[in-house]
């Protein structure tokens, strides 16, 4: 069945297909094709809510006599896009040695600023100093991409105002608190002609008029008239537009996702192997004493964390040499292929 | 458990044990790991963190079960379920949230003769792994392409 016409006509049409249409500092837009919403949906959520990043946590204030709250600087503060790079090499705090925080799961910044002259002076970004060790010179320094170079105002101050804080940055994921999003927004949109009806468009008098077509919609075909409602089609073709707050590049957005995604797997491919034989399972009659963690692993063979998905796999070991559409699970592919 | 005591609003003393069965936590009577762990030793928490990530729910036979997953939700839930249900030695797979404020997921996996619901689910992970090897190198290929397009133009 010819679902989709302009996917067909690519040479590799039969595994997953990016496309990049635009990149820069701030934004990378990509088509991901022949992939299941499923999994492109997973791509998506990861973006938005699981990379790790580093972000301000805690806010020690020594003085503060300006005309905002504590508690309300305290929260400016760690909504702060803070670098990310290298964020890897910190540890989470929670899985830290140390007692509260140090140099291995944190990094400190410091504020000190006093208006002295008539003028009211703004605090910016800027004006945070990251002290003591760190992992590497950029992680937990302030982004500042404004021409001026200044960063964004945290508080301004009058004459004879002072604030003195030292904040800890800490790592963390946007499950937790949003501060830690690496991305401003994901855009995510498919089927830009609403063939499939995911959308009930609401309208007055004609939905065609009122609503305004999409930036994707010249890529793919519009419906014929008279067409019949196609009921075995399913999404193929994911629009994906990944922008940065800052702390880690665009692209490196994508990848990390796909990354957690991976660690997230392993860890539970590992447990499962694991407790397995632990709960008394169904891998034959071994007894829970008899199963240390190690040899229990090892019997289930060629288990890999990342990548290369072991020896069942459908796919081979070099990674899209058998493309995903036609793994012998064949039925589901169907209708696209 | 060791007793705690607590004193009364009149300064009367009043043991934990008096307080009202729904008070009280439950015991557990599942047979879990994680859970046996947890009463064991309290000293070695990150490693109880580690094994009770997910858990198979009583009342599980070899071809169907029923698995927990803590602090898993849609991101995982929906795509394992879509794969898990591509293998064809799979008769049955869902997946569900049980309630939106406790970071817990379900899926349950019924699968023919011949192979048993923990494979099926392992091999779902391994799939949706292999998945997301292609599409990273998709992705770095694609950059890597765009990137030259681009130099090659301005240049």
């Amino acid at each position: 069945m010819d679902y989709d016409p302009m996917a067909m006509d690519d040479a590799e049409s039969l595994g997953p297909v990016v496309k990049i249409s635009q990149a820069d500092n701030t934004r990378v837009k990509f088509e991901l094709s022949n992939t299941e919403l499923n999994f492109a949906n997973s791509l998506r959520r990861v973006m938005l809510a699981e990379i790790p990043t580093i972000a301000i946590d805690l806010v020690e204030i020594e003085a503060n006599s300006s005309v905002l709250a504590d508690e309300f600087i305290a929260h400016r503060l760690g909504l702060i896009p803070l670098n990310a790079e290298g964020i890897e090499q910190l540890l989470y705090s929670r899985d830290c040695d140390c007692d509260e925080y140090c140099e291995h799961c944190s990094v400190t910044l410091q504020l000190h600023a006093k208006c002295t002259g008539d003028d009211i002076m703004q605090v910016c970004a800027r004006d945070l100093v990251p002290v003591g060790d760190r992992v590497n010179q950029v992680l937990g320094s302030p982004v500042i991409n404004d021409p001026d170079g200044h960063g964004p105002l945290i508080l301004k101050l009058r004459h004879g105002q002072e604030i003195k804080l030292s904040c800890i940055a800490k790592k963390g994921i946007a499950k937790e608190h949003s501060k830690w999003a690496p991305s401003a927004a994901i855009g995510f949109e498919y089927d830009p002609h609403n063939k499939l009806h995911h959308l009930d468009l609401w309208y007055e008098q004609d939905p065609k008029k009122e609503w305004p077509p999409s930036e994707y919609a010249d890529w793919e075909e519009p419906p014929q008239e008279g067409e019949p409602f196609d009921y075995d089609a399913v999404p193929n073709r994911f629009y994906f537009n990944v922008e940065t707050a800052g702390p880690i590049p665009p692209d490196a957005i994508v990848t990390e996702g796909i990354k957690v995604i991976q660690q997230k797997l392993a860890g539970l491919i590992h447990e499962l192997t694991e407790s397995d034989g632990g709960d008394g399972g169904y891998n034959g009659p071994r007894s829970p004493g008899y199963n240390e963690g190690g040899d229990n692993w090892n019997d289930q063979g060629s288990f890999t964390p990342y990548g290369n998905g072991g020896n069942q796999s459908s796919w081979g070991g070099q990674g899209g040499a058998t493309p995903y559409g036609t793994t012998p699970y064949g039925g589901g592919g169907g209708s696209w292929s | 458990m060791g007793k705690v005591t607590k004193f009364g609003d009149d300064g009367e003393e009043v043991t934990m044990k008096e307080t009202p069965t729904s008070h009280q936590p439950e015991a557990h009577d599942d047979v879990s790991m994680a859970d046996a762990g947890e009463e064991g030793e309290e000293g070695e928490e990150e490693f109880e963190e580690e094994t009770s990530k997910v858990r198979l729910l009583p009342g599980s036979t070899p071809t169907a079960a029923s698995f927990e997953f803590l602090e898993e939700n849609h991101t995982l839930g929906n795509a394992l379920r879509y794969v898990i249900m591509k293998n064809p030695d799979v008769e049955f797979c869902a997946y569900a949230i049980p309630h939106p404020s406790e970071a817990k997921m379900n899926v349950r996996i019924q699968t023919y003769e011949g192979t048993t619901a923990v494979e099926a689910l392992r091999k779902g992970l391994r799939d949706i792994q292999d998945l997301c090897d292609v599409v990273s190198e998709k992705f770095l290929e694609a950059r890597q392409e765009f990137t030259e397009k681009k130099a090659a133009a301005s240049a």
